[in-house]
């Protein structure tokens, strides 16, 4: 019996130690980073979130990637030429290797873009007609012949885009993980589904290769790619992702030397800004996320009839006190935002102006005016015949200072607007999308993430046929100007085009289908000993290939 | 012997089958959905729906579920949420959640034991009061609470362990998990093992080996010990089970790839993930009626009157 017990003991302590003993060989200077979420997958037709985009854009290139001022610039395309109509696009492709030595083709190109349209994923639609215009996009997400889209390899070096109207900017969408390539050959080795599910399923053409990672994995380890045909400028040996869904354990994690940068909230700035030392490290810029808040006017929809009201979206959006909401709410360096599109994104190209830099040019209609804002409401329970109206505001209840804010806009709505209940309705993040998705809601707080740098990426969300967020709100001269912007008259005019954007955005923000309500801004902390990582609002959020650890 | 036997699995079996049906379909009902994606259009969303069955409905969906189960596979074998295969990925964090529920195992049960025969060997005393109270805190204090003071204390005051997790640095990151985790183990095991000691202590029998001369460690270790470990083995088996299958917050909190972490990602990331949902509850529940069957066959074997009371009162 002692025997067994004994035997039984070694068998256990040898299963444990050996499935994983101690190793220190990768020594002490390691880069280690926070991600805030979970990365979903690194299948570029799979992906949809910012930490996988992130991670993928650490170990692939595309054709084009983005500066440190986020102009695009060449990648695996060495250079590329543009057709004189505009619509298409030939890039020649620089002498670079995979990460097990094969040379990096156009015809890797072609297979990635088919199979992503195939794969017909969240991100496909960035290769239709709303975005990319890639000729026959459209068609091939919902079925057609992948042959047929408008891709194709004159030889391994060249790689021709046809697109199906002039798209200002799409060198910069080149830097876009969806725009990736993947290697045919290796991926025909692996089995069904498992591509990106490992570093032995998954190859690199950029700066790092994966040396260990799962799908949802807490901890990412990277290395250096040697076959990267920019090798001699990445510093980095490598470095490693840990997932810390909790700000007060990332600050925690920071001090203590385990993470060298990490992202906090609100709460944390605030107490950082306090610590002389610690406050030296932080670093504080606009995200490119716009909060709003979303009105629900389908008239299926129970408080419908109210809604629907011009003059009581009108007297909400005036309402609401932006500045206070930012200063002492959210606390990370957020703006409060007046305009559709938020501030310190997409850059007009040829005058460097970011698109929502005069955010007083609507002020007529959106602004913190509680006598207007009254105003407005006394005009709505008199079309409406109602002086009282109850709505129900929901919001995913992730995120530390979420909660602080729909409180403090429940708080303002109901002192500033007499005869309006706001009901807070918390819930987790999946089942708050299937509401916002399915229209079973009067009021929702909703954040948006910019996929590309133009203001295209926001306006076309409230097109009739726009993103699933849909509040129910159609008119036919926004959806002109949307259509001649992206594939009209107006996309080969860049000034015109630009031009055209405002009306859309004064018709949007005139009937106040949405409330903007702030531009979001990340709080990084970064350990004095770490240089040149690059931050960016759209597609991937940080670069690391050009970083230093000293 | 061999119809209880029988009768145990059909039994187990069964409930196997009733538990994952209503897991089906609760999971198909519960507000969210693995295609809440804002930016797929409502038809895209649909076909993906009919690619996955997702629209017939449950009944038949359950059907099929469970002809794609009798050949081994997880609904489609893939995550809906990110298109990955299964198994493999349920392996690995399966073995992740083993080895630091092993760790803790064994040192839950030394801990819990040797607390638990001071406590009955000092019965009244100071230190039976002391090892009372640390069983009780053990109950008290959720072990992801006690991982949050071991993680602040340990690995941000005095920096001894990882602060997270490190897969390459495995025994030292697995201290302070395995110790959380043990906690209930160990004040579980503690209160029952003095129990059992006190009893065994007071029966006739010790009483005689007394009488006879036998005292101190050799009468502990071969009559008290010995007959007070066999009730013990009862409440060690569930709590193998349930540190084996992981722990949720402490896998999330400490960084850790188990299956509490994958579960909770299934659950709470920005879709349902059914396929995961579904093949973590039908695992956790496998084991756990596997580990009952087993100590179930066992009391048969050690004890015939649970048999016979089985086969008059089955």
């Amino acid at each position: 019996m002692k025997k067994i017990f004994t035997l039984l003991m070694i068998c256990a302590l040898l299963l444990v130690t050996g499935c994983g003993g101690d190793d220190n060989s990768s020594g002490d200077k390691k880069l280690s980073v926070m991600l805030s979420s979970n990365v979903v997958s690194l299948d570029t037709a799979q992906c949809t979130d910012s930490a996988s985009f992130e991670v993928i854009g650490d170990c692939i290139d595309g054709l084009m990637q983005l500066d440190a001022d986020g102009r695009a610039v060449p990648a695996i395309a060495e250079s590329f030429d543009l057709s004189e109509d505009g619509k298409t696009y030939t890039f020649h492709l620089r002498d670079a290797k995979w990460a097990n030595g094969d040379d990096v083709t156009a015809d890797d190109f072609v297979f990635a873009w088919r199979r992503h349209c195939q794969k017909a994923g969240e991100y496909s639609y960035i290769m239709g007609n709303t975005v990319a215009c890639v000729k026959n996009a459209d068609a091939v997400i919902k079925g057609a012949d992948p042959t047929t889209l408008g891709v194709s390899a004159p030889d391994a070096k060249t790689f021709v885009v046809e697109l199906d109207a002039p798209v200002s900017f799409f060198p910069s969408l080149m830097a876009f993980p969806t725009f990736y390539p993947i290697n045919e050959k290796f991926y025909g080795t692996l089995s069904e589904n498992s591509y990106g599910t490992s570093p032995e399923t998954f190859l690199s053409n950029g700066a790092f290769a994966l040396s260990s990672y799962i799908p949802g994995a807490a901890n990412i380890q990277l290395k250096k790619n040697d076959n990267y045909w920019n090798a001699t400028k990445v510093a980095l040996d490598g470095f490693q992702y840990q997932v810390v869904s909790s700000s007060d354990n990332a600050l925690t994690s920071f001090k203590n030397g385990t993470l060298n940068v990490v992202g906090i909230g609100g709460n944390q700035v605030e107490h950082v800004q306090k610590d002389a030392e610690l406050s030296k490290n932080l670093k504080t810029f606009l995200s490119g996320y716009l909060y709003y808040l979303s009105f629900n006017q389908d008239p299926k929809n129970h408080h419908a009839g109210a809604l629907a009201n011009v003059n009581l979206r009108l007297a909400i959006s005036n309402a609401i006190d932006r500045e206070s909401l930012v200063n002492n709410y959210v606390m990370n360096g957020a703006k409060a935002t007046y305009t559709a599109v938020p501030i310190e994104f997409a850059p007009n190209a040829k005058t460097g102006k970011f698109f929502a830099e005069d955010q007083k040019q609507f002020a007529d209609v959106i602004n913190f005016d509680v006598s207007k804002a009254q105003e407005f409401l006394t005009a709505a329970k008199s079309e409406l015949g109602k002086d009282e109206f109850e709505l129900n505001l929901i919001f995913s209840n992730e995120g530390d200072s979420t909660s602080k804010i729909v409180q403090a806009l429940k708080s303002q709505l109901e002192s500033n607007l007499p005869g309006v209940k706001i009901n807070l309705q918390p819930m987790p993040k999946a089942e708050y999308l299937s509401n916002v998705t399915s229209n079973n809601y009067d009021l929702a707080l909703v954040d948006w993430t910019p996929d590309y740098n133009d203001p295209m990426t926001f306006l076309t969300l409230w097109t009739t046929s726009g993103c699933e967020i849909a509040e129910h709100w159609s008119n036919a001269d926004y959806d002109k100007i949307i259509e001649d912007c992206t594939t009209g008259s107006l996309a080969e005019d860049y000034d015109a085009r630009w031009e055209a954007l405002y009306d859309a955005e004064k018709i949007l923000l005139d009937n106040a289908v949405i409330a903007p309500l702030y531009t979001d801004a990340n709080s990084v902390l970064i350990s004095p000993n770490v240089k040149g990582i690059e931050f960016h609002s759209v597609g991937i959020d940080r670069v690391y290939k050009n970083a230093k650890l000293k | 012997m061999t119809k209880y036997i029988t009768k145990r699995i059909f039994m187990s079996a069964l409930t196997l089958f009733i538990i994952i049906f209503v897991l089906f379909v609760l999971i198909r009902i519960m507000p969210g959905d693995p295609f809440s994606v804002e930016r797929m259009s409502a038809e895209m969303i649909l076909q993906k729906r009919e690619e996955l069955g997702l629209n017939k409905p449950i009944l038949v969906q359950f059907v099929d579920y469970l002809s794609l189960l009798a050949s081994g596979s997880f609904g489609n074998g893939t995550s809906l949420y990110n298109g990955a295969p299964i198994k493999p990925i349920l392996t690995t964090c399966l073995m992740n959640s083993f080895k630091i529920g092993v760790l803790s195992i064994l040192f839950g049960t030394a801990v819990g034991l040797t607390i638990g025969i001071v406590a009955a060997l000092n019965r009244g005393k100071f230190l039976d009061g002391l090892c009372t109270l640390v069983s009780i805190l053990g109950v008290c204090i959720p072990s992801y609470v006690f991982m949050i003071f071991l993680q602040y204390t340990f690995a941000y005051k005095i920096p001894f362990f990882p602060y997270f997790f490190d897969p390459s640095k495995f025994l030292t990151s697995a201290v302070m998990p395995a110790m959380s985790l043990s906690l209930f183990a160990i004040s579980t095991i503690a209160r029952f093992t003095r129990n059992e000691m006190l009893e065994v202590l007071n029966s006739d029998y010790v009483k005689l080996a007394e009488a006879k001369g036998l005292y101190g460690f050799e009468l502990i270790r071969k009559h008290v010990l010995r007959n007070a470990l066999i009730p013990i083995v009862t409440v060690i088996a569930p709590l193998v089970v349930d540190l084996l299958t992981g722990a949720m917050v402490i896998e999330k909190i400490y960084g850790i790839n188990g299956v509490g972490k994958l579960m909770v990602d299934a659950i709470a990331g920005q879709g349902v993930d059914y396929n995961y949902v579904l093949a973590l509850g039908i695992v956790f529940s496998a084991l756990y009626i596997g580990a009952m069957l087993v100590l179930d066959i066992l009391y048969g074997i050690i004890d015939p009157r649970i048999r016979l009371t089985a086969k008059e009162g089955f």
